[in-house]
């Protein structure tokens, strides 16, 4: 699964945009099962994630990053977080790495700190 | 510090130490430099809200932040809204003659208080005040001159500012602001988890791209000297290192939890 989900375009500008071409290969690893995983738990595929959080204007068909859709966007990954039983530093870690696939695709999504020790 | 320094140290800081406190002394500190600030008429532009995050909810927080201002609101310790008051002309002539008795406003000027009365007030505090658009102005550059020494000062304590837009909307009722405030930005205050050199300053166009002498299209000339100096005294200082900008980011994101 993480195999075809690495060689997605949006996947690919993922990796490329954010350097984790050349991270250790477990924390690219990493990242590609947090991500595989959402879009199982979605049943999207990663282009689809990116496309959800995109709305066209009727009158000019112009596209815009909708506030709802990516209100929509958090709360599945919020949800998702849970049901991995994720806690603590790990909770927002993983839930970041989704944020930053969508990011690194244009999506301006805003996440969570971990502030704590 | 020396003030080249810190003119030359300021940089936007957007990681701070979510929980090493800031000292309340510190913040009247910064209150105060504002509140010694050039003001025209005297007036009281600037006014502010000095929040603790931890005294805001987590939900307010949630409502404060804009497209631009996100996850630095929860990690620095004190966020002090910056608004700008409209009813400055109420009092302006008292305050006009105060200045004039004190001779901050001397006769060699003009300066009395027939002509407080009759032409700095009727003819142009008062008029400007009624100018939704000139007084907008008015505010907002008093309240920039203000909020700037504040944030230098910071720097001069060792603290890491952050300038921001945050949703003045969300912010109206639960800080209590009046309906003659207009909103600035918000002062993001804390010790600065990065670099509080930010890896370098930030690009800035030659003086010659906006400083002219005499008229527009006759742009300033540097003289080498005063660069130099400037360099000596800090208000100059290397540029950022973007690769090495990019680690420091890698290690902060690390720590924090962010996206990557």
């Amino acid at each position: 699964m993480s195999g075809e989900l690495r060689s997605t375009p949006p996947v690919k500008q993922w990796f490329h945009s954010a350097g984790h071409e050349h991270a250790p290969e477990e924390t690219q690893q990493r990242y590609l099962d947090i991500l595989a995983g959402f879009c199982a738990w979605t049943e999207k595929a990663p282009d689809e994630l990116v496309q959800f959080c995109f709305l066209r204007k009727k009158a000019t068909g112009e596209r815009f990053a909708s506030v709802k859709r990516r209100g929509t966007m958090n709360d599945w990954i919020e949800q998702f977080v849970v049901e991995q039983g994720w806690t603590g530093k790990d909770a927002v870690a993983n839930a970041n790495v989704v944020r930053s696939f969508l990011i690194h695709n244009g999506v301006l999504i805003q996440g969570k700190v971990w502030t704590g020790g | 510090m020396e003030f080249k320094q810190v003119v030359g140290d300021r940089r936007t800081i957007r990681f701070f130490e979510p929980n090493k406190p800031v000292e309340p002394e510190k913040i009247q500190i910064m209150l105060e430099a504002a509140n010694r600030s050039s003001r025209a008429v005297n007036a009281d532009f600037v006014k502010a809200i000095v929040c603790y995050r931890d005294e805001l909810s987590e939900e307010v927080r949630e409502q404060l932040k804009t497209p631009t201002t996100t996850i630095q609101l929860d990690l620095a310790p004190v966020a002090i809204f910056w608004y700008g008051d409209m009813s400055f002309a109420q009092g302006a002539q008292d305050r006009l003659k105060e200045l004039t008795d004190l001779g901050a406003l001397p006769v060699t000027h003009g300066w009395s208080h027939a002509y407080v009365d009759d032409v700095a007030f009727k003819q142009v505090v008062e008029p400007m005040s009624k100018d939704q658009m000139a007084s907008t102005w008015a505010v907002s550059v008093e309240c920039g001159l203000a909020i700037n020494q504040a944030l230098l000062a910071a720097v001069d304590e060792g603290l890491g500012v952050g300038l921001h837009a945050f949703n003045a909307a969300a912010a109206k009722e639960p800080l209590g602001i009046p309906d003659h405030w207009i909103p600035m930005w918000v002062l993001l205050v804390g010790y600065p988890a990065e670099d509080r050199l930010g890896g370098g300053q930030r690009p800035r166009r030659p003086l010659s791209a906006s400083f002219y002498r005499g008229r527009y299209g006759n742009p300033w000339e540097e003289i080498s000297e005063v660069t130099e100096d400037l360099r000596r005294d800090g208000m100059l200082q290397d540029p950022m290192d973007a690769e090495r900008r990019a680690a420091e980011v890698r290690e902060l994101a690390e720590r924090f939890g962010l996206p990557q």
